[in-house]
């Protein structure tokens, strides 16, 4: 199934596609793949991240379904 | 601890001198000081900006110290915006200058006879302070008035200034107070509920300190300062937001996640999220500011070691101004549908001259564009609407009185505002602990009073879901009680991300008090500090009128739901009211009632 990856700040290095930016980008995925099972094809350094499936806080064993949107940041704030 | 005095400023008979700081006052600094003093001193129905209001100006507890992100300045008075008590927070180098000659507040009282007269009080760094007449500065702006002030310097001076612009001296209830940076730029800003303006009322164009030569303040137990000192600096460098994400993306690094989460309000209040929110988010100010040679990260005061600061170059890689920060990037860009960073650059330079707060004139040029007047977008009209303050000219006049007056004025029917003052960067729907933090401040709408971002968006201190109503209220009395601890003790807020998850920071902090201090401090003393400045601002506003019924949002954010998660605000009246239901046995502690 096919979903769309944003990866933000210093995540964006590991864009599917190699491109810059920090722009959605469609992402081949297995059916049924959790967001666990897809930071790890994206291969993101296992440290603290917020992660959010169309536009809701979502944790690593949180299913995907076709068409989601996944966003994943490292530690961020500001004010 | 250096023995500390309060500073007077009669503006009346423009008289300058020194008391002790009394000693029921020992244990306040900055907004618990300010707030002591307003209480104190200004009848709650004093016209905010006539001779019976005071202006404060007051260094944390840990001000003029080494300890890290100390330099924290409070600014108190009653607010001409809100009506009620206010203390706005800015950092730059004053409160260090002003901690390290010993002043423990500067209380400016009073009020000119003649309105055209404008004064400098220059405080000296042996502690001589004089008022000097200085009416040819009357209308310069901030950038300009800087320049003034170091032509009367002799050489080799280190000194601060706090500024007020031409906004201030027309009595804006949008103006804000600027405080020089290290660098010496006028650019961090007191900007929070009309305190400009009750400087220019009491025809007070600028303060100059001086600290040259003077050290670090002394500390009662200095090894123990020091051992404490270095486990705060370990504690902030450890965590990943104040060791890494902060310095390298600045606070502008909220933007995408706000958008992502569906939290920014764009186009006043009525999506929650900007299709442009890359095109302006801190990763993009980032790249743009080193490819045009700008200042990538430093902090915005002596002893800062998470370097959020920086400043913003036109495309000459000429310095146009600071950040611009989150705050700003969202009410000049999302909420006005701007989606250019030097169209924001441009408004926050000409606010940041003029004096004007930022969070209040972004909301305020979205109300305008809401009315119609001018288009979503449009970043020239809301330059040339902004400008046209400064002849004193429409619609400019109106819209220096902030959001609602603009609102008002304008008939438009969402105005986003509590208290009179407007909402920052967090659409209070999808995001409920920040809008209980809105509703129920003492400084009207305030992000900064608790910032619940933390826990509902950030994961930081724990999680707490952003779209349910549950636990919002616990969440904003805690971080409200600590908020206003830190801020009294000097400390930069944002040392609560890495205090919220790592236990021994906050030990660090009574401890770094307790050495400096000499007094005893402990966990349940800071959270007390916080409690006893929360109570005075509570009875301040009380005696000024308000009642439960200001404790709310605007209606439409319960009638209106915002995409894209179509919901609204949905914490109960009842749990507005819980946040501050333990003031009564504090106050009773105090002796105030």
């Amino acid at each position: 199934m096919q979903i769309d990856v944003a990866l933000f700040a210093y995540l964006s290095k590991f864009q599917p596609d190699g491109a810059s930016g920090r722009g959605a980008r469609a992402f081949d995925v297995p059916d049924g793949a959790t967001v666990g099972d897809v930071i790890e094809m994206l291969e993101l350094p296992d440290e603290p991240r917020v992660v959010f499936v169309n536009s809701k806080h979502a944790t690593d064993d949180s299913v995907l379904s076709p068409g989601d949107r996944l966003a994943i940041f490292p530690p961020v704030a500001g004010g | 601890m250096k023995k500390r005095e309060l500073l007077r400023v009669n503006m009346s008979d423009l008289s300058v001198s020194r008391e002790p700081l009394p000693n029921g006052w020992r244990r306040y600094g900055g907004r618990a000081l300010t707030d002591a003093i307003v209480f104190s001193e200004v009848p709650a129905d004093a016209d905010p900006l006539g001779p019976h209001n005071v202006l404060v100006f007051s260094p944390g507890l840990l001000g003029g110290t080494s300890a890290p992100n100390g330099g924290r300045l409070s600014v108190g008075a009653k607010s001409p915006l809100t009506g009620g008590i206010k203390e706005s927070n800015a950092g730059g180098q004053a409160a260090h200058a002003l901690a390290r000659i010993g002043i423990a507040a500067v209380i400016v009282s009073g009020k000119p006879a003649d309105p055209a007269a404008r004064y400098c009080l220059v405080i000296e760094a042996d502690g001589s302070a004089t008022l000097e007449r200085v009416d040819s500065w009357a209308g310069l702006g901030n950038y300009e008035l800087a320049d003034e002030i170091a032509k009367t310097r002799p050489e080799g001076d280190r000194y601060s200034t706090i500024q007020n612009g031409p906004a201030g001296e027309a009595g804006a209830k949008a103006a804000g107070i600027a405080v020089s940076d290290p660098k010496g730029y006028p650019n961090r800003f007191a900007g929070r509920g009309g305190l400009g303006a009750v400087m220019g009322s009491k025809g007070l164009k600028a303060i100059v300190v001086s600290d040259k030569g003077l050290p670090y303040t002394e500390h009662a137990d200095k090894e123990a300062f020091q051992a404490a000192i270095k486990r705060f600096a370990s504690a902030l460098k450890e965590h990943a937001v104040t060791g890494q994400a902060l310095p390298a993306y600045g606070t502008n690094v909220l933007t995408n996640i706000l958008s992502e989460a569906g939290g920014l309000p764009t186009r006043n209040f009525s999506e929650g999220s900007f299709e442009h929110a890359d095109d302006v988010g801190g990763e993009r100010q980032a790249e743009t500011i080193k490819a045009r040679g700008g200042h990538e990260h430093h902090g915005c005061h002596t002893g800062c070691t998470i370097q959020c600061s920086r400043y913003w170059m036109d495309k000459d890689g000429h310095y146009k101004t600071k950040g611009p920060e989150y705050e700003t990037v969202w009410s000049m860009g999302a909420d006005c549908g701007i989606g250019d960073l030097d169209e924001i650059a441009e408004l926050d330079r000409a606010c940041g001259d003029l004096g004007l707060d930022t969070i209040e004139m972004g909301a305020t040029l979205a109300v305008y564009m809401d009315s119609g007047k001018i288009a979503f977008g449009d970043g020239k009209g809301a330059l040339d609407a902004l400008m046209s303050g400064a002849t004193g000219g429409e619609p400019g006049k109106v819209l220096w009185d902030g959001a609602l007056a603009t609102g008002k004025a304008f008939g438009v029917e969402h105005i986003p505002v509590v208290k009179g003052q407007a909402l920052p960067a967090y659409d209070p729907r999808p995001v409920m602990g920040i809008g209980v933090t809105y509703a129920t401040s003492t400084m009207g709408a305030d992000h900064t009073a608790g910032y619940t971002i933390t826990a509902n968006i950030l994961s930081v201190g724990g999680n707490v879901d952003p779209l349910k109503p549950d636990g919002q209220a616990e969440l904003s009395k805690n971080l409200q009680i600590a908020t206003a601890m830190l801020d009294s003790v000097g400390l930069c807020i944002f040392v609560a991300f890495a205090v919220l998850d790592i236990p021994d920071a906050f030990t660090a902090i009574h401890d770094m008090v307790q050495a400096h201090t000499g007094d005893e401090w402990d966990a349940d003393a800071l959270m007390q500090l916080g409690k006893e400045t929360l109570v005075f601002e509570r009875l301040f506003n009380e005696k000024a009128g308000f009642t439960a019924a200001d404790d709310r949002l605007p209606e439409f954010f319960k009638k209106v739901p915002l995409p894209p998660h179509n919901i609204v605000f949905q914490v109960s009246d009842e749990d507005l009211d819980s946040v501050f239901d333990w003031v009564p046995e504090t106050a009773k502690e105090m002796g105030l009632v």
